[in-house]
């Protein structure tokens, strides 16, 4: 049980960092510019709210298997196979947590109000400096909300780590499936305190999240 | 000498000027939707016009050849109508906001002259609209520019201290000698402040320093 726990934890803390730093330039492009497929950009990080998440992990194992162009390279590079691997299953989280991290991060950003934004470039600011002093501070909350929420959604899955990881004890069986599995052999105090720690992470992310919402209502918006 | 010969478009208003003036304090008045913000903003870069900008001796707008300077690299102060204070940094940290190092000297001058002093450690969410209005002064102040725009910089003031922030600025513009563009509805700063004044209407200027010479010559002379 520990060690399924261990392994969500794990992925869900890589996937967070991953998602942060990959769903910053996303949230920005989607907020400020305008550009050629925007809409489409804007669907596909929106489509693992509504698609099965079996379909997203057949996808991704259809595009990382092992005779598959990115598993032929990733094989050539790490000597190991994608398919069925903890990286495999970050790569699964990353796509399927997408829109948790970038669209709190998209609103974060499109409500800094476009004074803040003329106040620093005719204050001379660089567009690194603006991000920086200005954007990241004043989009704080969206950050730290998709932060929890990409962390929260990752320890949930089943259906995409089930396709990806394959359920392999000690390297991609997840608390979850561990959970599924306690209940089929009839396990039931384990499969009680799995479910209850689950639960606890969950309710404490997402109080995190609504504390978070309501200091940025009180404190940022204002003046 | 500075020249502004620009035209724009902004839904229905026509934006058209053609002016010159040198390193001087310049008040811009009109009517509603006149132009007058709109002709700050292109000033500003946070437009882009079509024509030519020439401040001193640099190019700031050659549209003919596809040039327009960024705003970050025209040196500018600012006072826009909304203060845009940032809620998390205290009033002397927005002061300084963007600046490379800090001249406490220069900073506190300006504190005392617009009488903020006692306010620099507070969160902007801790002052009134007048003070936000003064800490968006000194801002734009803070790091010398080569041109200052404000908008309406005392809309928010009480009348008492209105004359001496237009002392303030008249002073700080002859010592930086730079040229400062002031829109206002207010007859005293005219009065008080400008070396040319420009009326705007319908997006043109009406009427220039000669012009007003001109006609409070003419009125004095009627009164006689």
């Amino acid at each position: 049980m520990l060690e399924s726990l261990f392994i969500s934890l794990q992925l869900a803390l890589i996937t967070t960092i991953i998602l942060l730093l990959l769903a910053l330039p996303l949230a920005y492009a989607l907020a400020f510019k305008s550009f050629r497929g925007r809409t489409v950009l804007e669907v596909v990080v929106a489509l693992p709210l509504v698609l099965p998440p079996t379909v997203l992990g057949y996808y991704v194992l259809l595009m990382i298997a092992p005779d598959s162009a990115m598993g032929r390279a990733w094989n050539a590079v790490f000597d190991t196979s994608l398919a069925f691997s903890f990286s495999g299953m970050v790569l699964a989280s990353v796509l399927y947590s997408l829109p948790f991290a970038v669209q709190p991060m998209q609103q974060a950003l499109r409500s800094i109000p476009v004074s803040w934004l003329e106040m620093a470039i005719t204050q001379g600011l660089s567009f690194r400096q603006t991000l920086l002093q200005l954007m990241l501070p004043a989009a704080k909350g969206g950050v730290l909300v998709a932060a929890a929420l990409s962390f929260a959604h990752t320890m949930g899955e089943f259906g995409v780590v089930l396709m990806v990881g394959g359920s392999i004890p000690g390297e991609t069986k997840v608390a979850s499936i561990a959970l599924f599995e306690m209940v089929e052999m009839q396990q039931q105090s384990e499969a009680w305190m799995l479910a209850l720690i689950l639960l606890a992470v969950s309710f404490v992310m997402l109080s995190v999240v609504y504390t978070i919402n309501r200091q940025g209502l009180q404190m940022g918006m204002g003046k | 000498m500075n020249h502004i010969q620009i035209t724009a478009s902004f839904g229905s208003l026509d934006l058209q000027v053609d002016a010159s003036f040198a390193n001087q304090f310049i008040i811009v008045s009109g009517e509603n939707g006149a132009g007058k913000t709109s002709l700050l903003r292109c000033l500003a870069g946070l437009e882009s016009p079509r024509g030519m900008l020439q401040l001193g001796d640099k190019i700031w707008l050659d549209s003919s050849a596809g040039f327009n300077l960024p705003a970050q690299q025209r040196q500018l102060g600012c006072v826009w109508p909304d203060a845009a204070l940032l809620p998390w940094l205290s009033v002397e940290k927005n002061i300084v906001f963007g600046a490379d190092a800090v001249n406490s000297q220069w900073l506190l001058a300006l504190a005392t002259q617009f009488e903020i002093t006692a306010l620099m450690q507070r969160q902007p969410c801790m002052l009134s609209t007048g003070e936000m209005q003064r800490v968006s002064l000194a801002r734009s102040l803070y790091r010398k520019p080569a041109v200052l725009l404000l908008d309406e910089p005392f809309s928010a003031q009480a009348p008492a201290i209105r004359q001496r922030l237009r002392l303030c600025l008249k002073g700080l513009q002859a010592e930086l000698a730079i040229p400062v563009l002031m829109v206002s509805h207010d007859g005293a700063d005219a009065r008080i402040l400008a070396q040319q004044h420009w009326h705007m209407r319908a997006g043109k200027l009406l009427l220039s320093l000669a012009d007003m010479q001109e006609s409070s010559r003419k009125n004095k002379g009627g009164k006689r």
